[in-house]
């Protein structure tokens, strides 16, 4: 009771606590990259960070970020939709099943890619002889992406869906839309927020992937070095320069899309 | 048991069905059925709604009167039987394509579009033109006095202005009959009371055939033109809310609604012999023969009481009896009086159950008697004082009732 009207320690003390806590093990971290990054002057961090190859592996991991994002939502809201709106035998082991990739090591899921899509694989083996070659290529790097981002747009959209208000759809119904106008009309923009967050998050865990990119990749620096991978890439040839420039890109890049998701939320729910 | 319920629910129901199948019903359905799995939630409803009438579904949670507003709508396929809107056979058709307006209890309002784009939303499906869906949500947003709020999302209104968009959003589509399901179960007690004359007189303006479902009986009995009793999935009555009121057909729809004080006897002549009491009742010898077993029933409010043996004209004597308890309720008194001969409820639940059997039975209950304050200013009361009971009104029902189906 002592502290209702005095000043509370505990107070200053707790937060002060945390943010210590936080210095070394995400903050401080963090700050490096921009302190290395920009040791040089800007003029050395633009010249890495506009260097050809950097563009380029930029640029592949946004574009395929992009299709594994776009795959994944539509799949995303036709699995959700299905889901939630039938009830059948093996109903569970299917969002079981979807969920799944989550719980698998990146670097095994790069591997099982190879195992099925590279030249000696399951499917592999059979399209090699005519010609197509997936591993190794762009499109590699996209099944990548959506194998190890498959469950997150369906893990965000799947909950709304769910509670979503049914006499909705069928008040649109007696109303004499079409399934597919009450899906437009209705359903759809009760999920804008949902949709928005799944994409984004998609989107930003696809930009970081690493471990099955590097897998089924090839890591071919101009043709499938995706962003992450030029970072390993050129710390090991030791141009730190270079790897730091588009670490701080990236860094930035989840920064914006984090800050999109913590305050887009409320402005895309708003009824 | 069920002998004569069955005798007695289709001669109700046909005395409607002639005075009805005229060409003027707007609304009707045939013998609908419906079963979930192997449980039977519908058997045999038929009835018909006139343009412009507003016929209420009345009965307990349960009572599968969501089952017909949502099988009238196409929202569920029935059985057997048949909807028929303005003629025309509908069963077969899909919701979108039957054009009827429902009104959900959670009023169902589109949350993404505002109060303008919910009215229009009917019209700009059908593809028409902007200029006529403009024209259309004018008129109707003055109808239902929104044009204030035609701007707002429906989180911003209160439940009567939801209600009123959702009602408007029906009519823009001229709908060929309104379902309204449990209109006024999500708003507080004072609302409810003012939106049911609101709807009631916007109804009377557009002339469109009604149907609402409610447990509610007093709403029932406010906002119908006719009342329909449903009970565990059959029509128990089917009538004005004075005839079923002042003539319930049968004991539940006497006890569903307001309550009733109902006595066991057996009826000899014209009269009801109750515990060896001969009540003069001018029984409808058709519908009961003699020695047959009924229940008298009567409203609290129907019995009077008085100090001496007069009766008043018009009512029938029913027994001597002394006042058990005096409680006042507002604008009434209550009073529970015990009969001289003694009845005897069998039916520890109810307060107003009672039968004639032998003495020697449990728990004999007391009838209950209501009266205004005026009348209980010219004649006091208290318990313990003798008093002549007679009856201003009552019904004869004959001891039927099918328990759950």
């Amino acid at each position: 009771m002592r502290h209702v009207r005095g000043f509370d320690i505990v107070r200053p003390l707790s937060i002060g606590m945390l943010v210590f806590m936080m210095l070394p093990l995400v903050l401080l971290p963090l700050l490096s990259i921009f302190i290395f990054g920009t040791s040089k002057g800007l003029s050395s961090f633009w010249a890495a960070l506009t260097a050809p190859e950097a563009i380029f592996a930029l640029k592949l991991s946004l574009v395929t970020s992009f299709w594994a994002t776009l795959f994944n939502v539509i799949f995303g809201l036709f699995a959700s939709y299905v889901l939630a709106r039938h009830n059948f035998f093996g109903r569970n082991a299917l969002i079981v099943t979807i969920s799944l990739p989550t719980a698998i090591p990146t670097a095994v899921a790069g591997f099982a890619l190879l195992l099925l899509w590279g030249p000696y694989g399951t499917l592999g083996r059979f399209l090699a002889p005519h010609g197509y070659n997936i591993m190794f290529t762009a499109w590699a790097i996209i099944l990548a992406n959506i194998f190890v981002t498959f469950p997150l747009a369906f893990g965000v959209i799947k909950p709304v869906f769910d509670t979503m208000n049914r006499s909705l759809e069928e008040a649109s119904a007696t109303i004499g839309a079409t399934r597919w106008q009450t899906f437009w009309h209705v359903t759809l923009p009760s999920l804008r927020g949902a949709i928005v967050s799944g994409a984004l998050l998609t989107f930003a865990r696809a930009v970081g992937e690493f471990g099955s990119t590097i897998l089924v990749s090839g890591n071919l620096a101009g043709r499938t070095q995706t962003a992450p991978l030029y970072i390993f890439a050129k710390f090991n040839e030791g141009q730190i320069e270079s790897a730091n420039a588009i670490a701080i890109v990236l860094a930035l890049f989840s920064f914006l899309i984090f800050s999109v998701l913590f305050f887009a939320r409320d402005w895309l729910d708003v009824d | 048991m069920a002998a004569s319920a069955i005798k007695i629910v289709p001669e109700v129901m046909s005395s409607r069905v002639e005075s009805q199948t005229a060409p003027q019903a707007a609304a009707s359905v045939l013998g609908l059925s419906k079963r979930f799995g192997k449980t039977a939630v519908l058997e045999n409803i038929s009835f018909n709604v006139a343009e412009g009438e507003a016929l209420v579904l009345l009965g307990a949670s349960g009572s599968g009167k969501t089952t017909i507003l949502r099988i009238i709508a196409g929202l569920e396929q029935p059985y057997t039987g048949k909807v028929i809107l303005h003629g025309k056979d509908v069963t077969e058709l899909p919701a979108r394509e039957r054009g009827v307006g429902v009104i959900f209890q959670s009023y169902a309002l589109f949350p993404k579009m505002t109060v303008e784009k919910n009215i229009g939303y009917g019209l700009r499906i059908r593809g028409r033109s902007r200029k006529e869906i403009k024209k259309t949500v004018q008129e109707l947003l003055s109808l239902v006095q929104l044009e204030p709020h035609r701007k707002k999302y429906p989180s911003q209104l209160s439940g009567g202005q939801q209600q009123r968009v959702a009602i408007a959003r029906t009519l823009a589509y001229k709908p060929e009959v309104l379902l309204f399901d449990e209109p006024f179960g999500a708003l507080d007690a004072q609302t409810r009371v003012h939106l049911r004359r609101e709807i009631r007189s916007l109804l009377k303006k557009v002339n469109v055939p009604a149907i609402f479902i409610t447990h509610d009986q007093e709403e029932a009995l406010e906002l119908g033109d006719r009342i329909a009793v449903i009970n565990t999935g059959h029509i128990e009555q089917i009538g004005t809310p004075s005839e079923i009121y002042n003539r319930p057909a049968t004991e539940y729809v006497a006890t569903f609604l307001g309550s009733a004080n109902i006595l066991e006897g057996t009826v000899r002549k014209d009269s009801i012999d109750i515990g060896g009491r001969l009540v003069c009742a001018n029984v409808d010898r058709e519908r009961f023969a003699d020695g047959q077993a009924v229940k008298l029933a009567f409203r609290p409010e129907d019995v009077l009481l008085s100090d001496s043996d007069t009766v008043a004209k018009g009512a029938v004597c029913l027994a001597q009896g002394v006042v058990e308890d005096v409680s006042f309720a507002g604008a009434s008194e209550r009073l529970a009086i015990r009969l001289d001969f003694n009845p005897i409820s069998n039916d520890p639940d109810s307060d107003f159950y009672l039968t004639t059997q032998p003495p020697e039975s449990p728990s004999p209950k007391p009838i209950i008697a209501t009266r205004g304050q005026r009348e209980a200013r010219a004649l006091s009361l208290k318990p313990r004082d003798r008093v002549w009971i007679s009856l201003a009104n009552f019904t004869v029902l004959p001891v039927s009732d099918r328990g759950p189906v």
